[in-house]
C-alpha cells in the first residue's frame, strides 16, 4: 500500500510521462544544474522510484564515497515517507536495499571497459543485475563522446538505461535550443534532458528535451528544503 | 625533559613482519646511546631485542604489544612507539597509530611491498600519519631497492621520491649516496658508529645527478622558492630542498625513501637525521577531542602548556611493580602530585610517579608536557581512557562501547591454568572495553564475549602465551535475540494447593513491541486488583522471563509489558506467587505475540586489490551478504557489505586463500535484523538437539 502511494509520487509522472519507464533500453537521460541545486537529489528520487517497483539500480559516483551516497538515499527516502508509520517504513527500506548497488570510482580511474568488466562480473556471479544506472560526476569534456558511445553500447547490451547528473557553470553559454554547454556536442545521444533552474527561493524543473511538459501542465518545482518535487497543481 | 615542542618526534615504525623493524629499532636505540650492546631479534644470547618485551614476541621474532621508548638524536627527543606488524592485532595497532605524529614505513629490499605492508600502509592512511620509507635489508642477496620503490608507487600509490642511492648492493653494500648533500656516506667501526662523508664514487656520479634532479622535480611541487631557484638557475641550498620535501611529507603527498641495512648497521644514522628533519613535531599535527557536554562535537586541541590537561592512556602494561599506564599528553601538562580526572567515570586521581619508558626500563621524570609520551604508575584505568584537568569534559575516544556480538566458552585444563586464566581475563577486560567475561549459571563455564571471532582468538592465544593458561574453547556462539512482532494479551492465574500454604495470583494485561529500548513495564492497575506491594514482584517475574526467551532461550528485547487487571487472595497471595504468575503470563502472551529471532548483522568492509574484487563480492554474496557498494581507490578497492555475523565464521581464512593473502577486512556491528524463516528453523532444530544432549 505504502509502496503504491510512493510510486504514484514518481517525479517523472509529474514531468509528463504516463508510462513507467520514460527511457528505452540503451536510452540516456540527463539532469543538469549548477552545483548544489539538486541534481543528485532528483536522481535519487528517480532511483528510489525504480527500486520501489522492485527493479535494480546501480548508482555510480565519481565524486563521493559510498557512505555519502548511501546517506543521500536515506535522507530522500526519509523525506518521502515522513507521513507513514516508522516501523513499516523501516521494513520497506530493508526490502529496497538489496536492489541498490553503489559503485564509486576516482574520476581518473573510471573507464567504460572497467565498468563493463565489473558489471559482467556481478551478473555472472548472480550478485546484481541492474535495469537502471545513474552516473554522477561524469566529465563532459572533449573526449566524452567516445566514452558516451561506448556507454550507449553497454547500456543496449545489458538492457538498461542510464541517467547522468551534469554540472553546469554560470559562465558557460547554452546552445540555440537551450541545451547547456556540457551537452552541446553530445545532445543527440540523449533521449531526455532536464534542467534545474533556481528562481528566487524555488527551483524550477524544466524539460529541455524528451517528453514535452505541454502547455496545460503546471510548472514543476523542487522544494529547496527537502529537494523533493512539489506538485503545484 | 626539555620543553621545545618543535624538537619532539612521536614516531612509529610500521612494517610487515619479517622486514626487520625490531632490528632497526634496536639499532636506533644503540646509535642514540640508549642501549650499549646490540642483541638480535632471534638472538643466541637469549636476551632478545630491547623493544620486544613480551615472551611471545621474543619467541616468534614479532612484535605484538606496542611498547613506547624514548631516545635523543641531534637535540631532538624521539619517542618510538613500536607498532604491531600483524594485521590481527587491530586494537593495538589503531591505538598506537592514534598517538603517533609520523612513521617510518620499513620495507624489505628483497620481499618488497607485501600484503601486510599494504595493510599497515592503509592503516596509516586512515589515520593520516605522514611517513618516510626505509628500504631495509639491502645487504641480502636479491636486494633491489628500486624495484621496491616502484612497488611503493604502483601498489601503495605513494609519490615515492628517492633520497639516497646505495653504494654497492647485496654483500657489497658499503653505504649510501645522500642526494641532498651529494656526498657518499660510509659507516665504519665495529658497529657502524663512525659515519664518514666522502666524495661520490665516479661510477655512481651520473646516476646520483639524475636521481637528484628527479628529487628536485618532485620537491619543487611543494615550494615556490625551490621552483624559482631551479628556474633562475640559482644555487639551491640544502635547507630549501629539505623544507620542500618536509612540506610534501607532512601532507602525505610525498614519501621520501631512504635505504640501508639495519642488521649491517648501514644507513640508520641518516634515517634518524631524516626523522628529525622531515617528520612532524606534535604541533604540526592537529588533534581532536570530543566535547561530551556538547553531543561529542569535535574540538581541536592545542599543545599550549597553560591550557587544561587532555591526555590519553593508550596502553596498559602489567609490570613487576604494578600497572604501568602509557600516556600521551595532547594539551596542558601532567606533573607529579597533580589531581586529574578520568573522563570515563569522573574518578579523581592523584598522580604519583611519572616515568619515561625505555622498553622494559624506566626513568623517573617530573612532568609530561603536551606532545610528549610518558607513563604513570599505579593508576587504575582502562586502555583508551582520557584524563583531563578539573573543569573540562573532553574525551579522546568516543564513549560508545558496542555490546559484544559473539561468545565463546573456555575451560581451563588444570588448576594453575584456572588461576592464570582469571588473571588474564581481569587484565584483558580492563584493556579492552569490548571484551567481556562472565560465568554461565547453568553450565558453570567461563564465557568470553567480544566483537568477532578473530577478536576472541587473539585473546585466547594471549592467555596461553602471556599467562601460560591452557584453555580449551567451545564453538563460538552468536548473540541472537528474541523479540515480538505484534500486540498480544495475557490473563494468567497461578494457583497451587498442595498442602501447606497455597499460592495464588492472577495477572492480566498485554505486551507489545517497542523500539529503541530493551524492556518497558507499565502498571495500569486500578482499584487494587493486584495489591500495590505485589506490583514489584510482577515486574520482577517479567524481568526474569526476558533473560531467556521462551522461544529459543535467547534474551528478549524490544518489549513493553502492561498489566491492567489481576486478582489476589488474602492468605495465599505472596511475592513468590505473583512472580510465578507474571512468568506464566509472559509465556502465555509471548507465543501469541509473533515471536521472532534477531541476529547481529555486521558492517563489513573488505579492502582488496582491484583484481580480486569479483572474488570478494562472490564470497560475501555466498554468506547471505547484501553488498552496499564498492569503492575504487586506485590499486585497491573497498567492498562494503552487510553480512550476518553467523556467516562470518572462518571468513578471514577463506578471504586470505582467495586473494593470496592480499585482502583484509574490518567488521563492526551494524544492527540487529530478523533471521529468515529457514535459518530460524535450523536454529530451532539445533537448540532442540542441544537440549537432548544435555
Amino acid at each position: 500500500m505504502i509502496k503504491k502511494e510512493l510510486i504514484l509520487q514518481n517525479p517523472l509522472r509529474f514531468i509528463g510521462d504516463e508510462t513507467e519507464d520514460i527511457l528505452p533500453e540503451g536510452g540516456f537521460g540527463a539532469v543538469l544544474a549548477r552545483a548544489g541545486v539538486g541534481k543528485t537529489s532528483l536522481l535519487v528520487q528517480l532511483a528510489l522510484n525504480t527500486l520501489l517497483r522492485s527493479k535494480y539500480v546501480l548508482h555510480i559516483s565519481l565524486d563521493d564515497p559510498v557512505n555519502k551516497i548511501s546517506l543521500w538515499y536515506k535522507e530522500v527516502f526519509r523525506h518521502l515517507t515522513k507521513p507513514y508509520d516508522a516501523k513499516k517504513i523501516n521494513k520497506l527500506w530493508e526490502d529496497l536495499l538489496p536492489h541498490r548497488f553503489i559503485m564509486t570510482f576516482k574520476v581518473e580511474g573510471f573507464s567504460v571497459p572497467k565498468l563493463e568488466e565489473r558489471l559482467t562480473d556481478l551478473k555472472e556471479q548472480n550478485i546484481f543485475s541492474p535495469q537502471m544506472v545513474l552516473i554522477d560526476g561524469f566529465h563532459f569534456n572533449e573526449t566524452a563522446r567516445t566514452s558516451l558511445s561506448d556507454l550507449k553500447r553497454l547500456a543496449k547490451n545489458h538492457r538498461l538505461h542510464i541517467w547522468f547528473a551534469v554540472k553546469t557553470h554560470r559562465h558557460e553559454k547554452s546552445g540555440p535550443d537551450g541545451i547547456p554547454a556540457p551537452l552541446l556536442d553530445v545532445s543527440d545521444l540523449f533521449d531526455m534532458v532536464i534542467q534545474l533552474q533556481p528562481e528566487g527561493k524555488k527551483i524550477h524543473v524544466i524539460t529541455l528535451k524528451g517528453k514535452p511538459g505541454g502547455s496545460d501542465r503546471p510548472a514543476l518545482f523542487l522544494d529547496p528544503a527537502t529537494m523533493l518535487l512539489k506538485d503545484n497543481s | 625533559m626539555k620543553n621545545a615542542i618543535n624538537k619532539v618526534r612521536n614516531i612509529g615504525i610500521s612494517a610487515h613482519i619479517d622486514s626487520g623493524k625490531t632490528t632497526l629499532t634496536e639499532r636506533i636505540l644503540y646509535f642514540t646511546k640508549r642501549i650499549h650492546a646490540i642483541h638480535d631479534v632471534k638472538g643466541k644470547d637469549g636476551v632478545g631485542a630491547t623493544m620486544d618485551s613480551m615472551e611471545l614476541e621474543k619467541e616468534r621474532g614479532i612484535t605484538i604489544a606496542s611498547a613506547a621508548t624514548y631516545c635523543e638524536w641531534l637535540g631532538h627527543e624521539i619517542n618510538i612507539i613500536d607498532t604491531p606488524g600483524h594485521i590481527d592485532f587491530t586494537i593495538e595497532v589503531e591505538r598506537s597509530l592514534r598517538v603517533l605524529d609520523g612513521a617510518i614505513l620499513v620495507l624489505c629490499a628483497v620481499g618488497g611491498v607485501q600484503s601486510q605492508s599494504i595493510t599497515v600502509d592503509q592503516q596509516m592512511k586512515r589515520y593520516k600519519v605522514p611517513c618516510i620509507a626505509f628500504v631495509n635489508k639491502c645487504d641480502r642477496s636479491g636486494a633491489n631497492p628500486f624495484r621496491v620503490i616502484d612497488q611503493l608507487k604502483e601498489k601503495l600509490g605513494h609519490n615515492a621520491v628517492v633520497m639516497q642511492i646505495p653504494i654497492g648492493l647485496e654483500a657489497d653494500l658499503e653505504g649510501v649516496v645522500d642526494l641532498i648533500s651529494m656526498k657518499a656516506v660510509y659507516f665504519s667501526g665495529a658497529n657502524g658508529e663512525d659515519v664518514r662523508m666522502e666524495d661520490i664514487p665516479q661510477d655512481l656520479l651520473g646516476e646520483a645527478i639524475q636521481r637528484r634532479e628527479e628529487l628536485m622535480d618532485a620537491a619543487s611541487m611543494f615550494s615556490d622558492e625551490l621552483t624559482e631557484a631551479i628556474l633562475e638557475e640559482q644555487e639551491v641550498t640544502e635547507q630549501i630542498i629539505i623544507s620542500a620535501v618536509r612540506r610534501g611529507t607532512l601532507t602525505r603527498q610525498l614519501t621520501p625513501v631512504f635505504m640501508g641495512s639495519a642488521y649491517k648497521n648501514k644507513g640508520v644514522q641518516p634515517l634518524l637525521d631524516a626523522v628529525t628533519k622531515l617528520l612532524p613535531c606534535p604541533s604540526d599535527v592537529e588533534n581532536e577531542a570530543l566535547d561530551m557536554d556538547n553531543d561529542e562535537t569535535p574540538v581541536t586541541l592545542t599543545s599550549e602548556l597553560d591550557k587544561p590537561l587532555v591526555a590519553l592512556a593508550f596502553k596498559l602494561e602489567e609490570g613487576r611493580y604494578g600497572q604501568l599506564t602509557y600516556i600521551r599528553v595532547y594539551q596542558g601538562s601532567l606533573s607529579k602530585g597533580d589531581t586529574i580526572v578520568n573522563a570515563r567515570n569522573w574518578k579523581k586521581i592523584k598522580v604519583g610517579r611519572v616515568v619515561r619508558m625505555h622498553a622494559d626500563q624506566m626513568e623517573d621524570i617530573e612532568t609530561i608536557p603536551a606532545g610528549y609520551i610518558g607513563a604513570l604508575f599505579g593508576i587504575d584505568c582502562a586502555s583508551g581512557d582520557t584524563f583531563v584537568g578539573p573543569g573540562i569534559n573532553l574525551t579522546m575516544t568516543s564513549m560508545f562501547v558496542p555490546d559484544p556480538v559473539i561468545s565463546l566458552a573456555i575451560v581451563p585444563k588444570d588448576n594453575t591454568s584456572q588461576i592464570n586464566m582469571s588473571k588474564a581475563l581481569n587484565r584483558f577486560s580492563k584493556e579492552d572495553p569490548t571484551f567481556r567475561t562472565y560465568v554461565d549459571d547453568e553450565t558453570k563455564e567461563t564465557v568470553i564475549e567480544g566483537m568477532g571471532e578473530l577478536h576472541l582468538e587473539v585473546y585466547v592465544e594471549r592467555m596461553h602465551r602471556e599467562y601460560t593458561a591452557e584453555v580449551t574453547t567451545g564453538q563460538p556462539r552468536v548473540a541472537y535475540r528474541e523479540t515480538i512482532t505484534r500486540k498480544a494479551e495475557f490473563n494468567y492465574t497461578h494457583k497451587k494447593q498442595t498442602g501447606g500454604a497455597g499460592q495464588y495470583g492472577r495477572v492480566a494485561g498485554y505486551m507489545e513491541p517497542v523500539n529503541g529500548t530493551e524492556f518497558v513495564f507499565e502498571n495500569k492497575i486500578v482499584g487494587g486488583n493486584i495489591p500495590t506491594q505485589f506490583i514489584a514482584s510482577c515486574e520482577k517475574g517479567f524481568r526474569q522471563s526476558i533473560v531467556k526467551g521462551p522461544k529459543m532461550e535467547f534474551p528478549v528485547t524490544g518489549i513493553k509489558v502492561v498489566i491492567n487487571d489481576g486478582a489476589s487472595h488474602s492468605v495465599d497471595s505472596s511475592e513468590m506467587a505473583f512472580m510465578a504468575a507474571a512468568r506464566g503470563a509472559f509465556r502465555e502472551g509471548y507465543f501469541r505475540a509473533g515471536p521472532v529471532i534477531h541476529e547481529p548483522v555486521m558492517k563489513v568492509a573488505v579492502e582488496t586489490p582491484s583484481e580480486f574484487q569479483g572474488a570478494v563480492m562472490g564470497l560475501l554474496n555466498q554468506r547471505r551478504g547484501i553488498i552496499v557498494g564498492s569503492q575504487d581507490e586506485g590499486p585497491l578497492c573497498v567492498v562494503e557489505a552487510r553480512v550476518p555475523l553467523a556467516e562470518m565464521f572462518g571468513f578471514s581464512t577463506v578471504l586470505r586463500s582467495s586473494t593470496q593473502g592480499k585482502a583484509q577486512f574490518t567488521m563492526e556491528l551494524g544492527s540487529y535484523k530478523q533471521v529468515p524463516e529457514s535459518i530460524s528453523e535450523e536454529l530451532a532444530k539445533k537448540a532442540e538437539k542441544e537440549k537432548k544432549g544435555k
